[in-house]
């Protein structure tokens, strides 16, 4: 005891975003993504340089919420409350209009970056509630909800089937959820250049670009989560770095550090000198610049309710279908 | 030959954190070894296992060592 006592603990290098109260050995196998450390991140990158650095990288939520808008739009009905998951500093929530929508409520895991903005950005009445999206029914009550919406926040979700089924439950009945998600082929550019320059430097590698949903999955994990007149499609935001290390600059600044658990805190700057040099070669413009793909997967989704219109049975239609072409 | 402070702010005076002098000298100073090492994986990146472009890197990392360790 004597002997263990005068020993110094390890000096750390670097400063671990998380204290990491989950055991690695232990935590189940749907828990790939740290939320502590996911929520540390956000604050911290809603909080540098007063809030500045995070807005000059608010472009891809930007662009990602003005087309899911012109998805909100095209529902023809007029919504008292929307809740809206994830929500950041609102990139969505700004858009939407009065004449459509009376209230939103504005849930992200992280306070900072809800509170980023000021309120008189917002054309209509706002609330906000610091809440982890994987515990919505904790304080949403069941079938309460006109609309949810959620503009690329699920992919920081452990149990997103579980989610799905609770975003269902807190709706109303014939409510409906629409949500922009960040697909597989998200940052593969990142993902390959790390992966080659990892093999090659150190001989194996970790994970530092999160799994992603698959667009073929997301229509089964819906209707499998209950939601009815599913439309899943799926697009492509491209943006061009002058370098790797800007991409990696804003990626830091939108709050989207990697947040795997058990991830490496620590890239050997070989690697990641290397990882830049393969990037350029592998995925570079002829301008001479780098790419980085960010694959958005939109979804609708409504709950289902008795006055719905349904497929009709099986072998009930009475028309030829050859007959109405010929 | 006007020595602005914007010129000599800008480029790495200002923001001169080490990761920032390692991403200038990676993607700036030794762009020619940077570009070898890359074409030298792309050539080979089906097959990549450790030290494939170990020849290539060498040169690559004694570029790095050499500019960030002049200030």
């Amino acid at each position: 005891m004597l002997a263990t006592r005068s020993r110094l603990p390890p000096l750390r290098s670097l400063a671990s975003l998380s204290p990491s109260q989950i055991n690695t050995a232990t935590r189940s196998p749907l828990q790939v993504f740290d939320r502590h450390a996911k929520c540390l991140q956000k604050d911290r990158a809603a909080a540098r340089d007063g809030g500045n650095r995070s807005r000059t990288v608010d472009y891809v939520r930007d662009d990602v919420a003005n087309r899911m808008i012109e998805r909100f739009r095209d529902i023809k009905r007029n919504f008292s409350s929307v809740l809206d998951l994830g929500s950041g500093s609102g990139h969505f929530a700004k858009l939407l209009e009065s004449d459509q929508t009376k209230k939103v409520t504005m849930l992200d895991l992280s306070k900072l970056s809800l509170e980023r903005d000021p309120d008189a950005e917002f054309e209509v009445q706002v609330e906000r509630l610091v809440l982890d999206e994987e515990k919505l029914l904790d304080m949403i009550p069941r079938n309460s909800q006109e609309a949810i919406v959620s503009c690329l926040s699920l992919h920081w979700v452990n149990d997103l089937p579980g989610v799905l089924v609770q975003i269902k439950e807190a709706l109303k009945p014939d409510g409906v959820f629409m949500g922009a998600i960040l697909g597989g082929d998200t940052l593969f550019e990142l993902r390959t250049s790390l992966q080659l320059a990892e093999v090659e430097r150190e001989g194996g590698i970790s994970p530092h670009v999160s799994p992603m949903a698959d667009p073929r999955d997301m229509s089964n994990l819906m209707s499998r989560a209950g939601f009815t007149l599913l439309t899943v499609d799926v697009d492509e935001v491209s943006v061009r770095y002058p370098t790797m290390w800007e991409l990696l600059d804003d990626l830091r600044d939108m709050g989207e550090n990697n947040a795997i658990i058990g991830r490496r805190h620590l890239l050997h700057r070989d690697t990641l000198a290397a990882a830049s040099a393969i990037y350029k070669e592998l995925h570079g413009q002829e301008d001479g610049t780098v790419p980085a793909t960010f694959q958005v997967i939109y979804l609708i989704g409504w709950k289902p309710a008795p006055q719905q219109p349904k497929p009709l049975e099986r072998g009930s239609g009475k028309t030829s279908l050859k007959d109405a072409l010929e | 030959m006007q020595p602005t402070a914007l010129a000599a702010g800008s480029s790495s005076t200002v923001v001169a954190t080490p990761l920032r002098r390692l991403a200038v000298a990676s993607t700036t100073t030794c762009a020619k070894e940077a570009s070898d090492y890359g074409q030298c994986i792309v050539a080979t990146y089906a097959d990549v296992h450790k030290d494939t472009c170990k020849a290539e890197f060498d040169k690559f990392g004694a570029c790095l060592r050499q500019t960030l360790k002049r200030r």
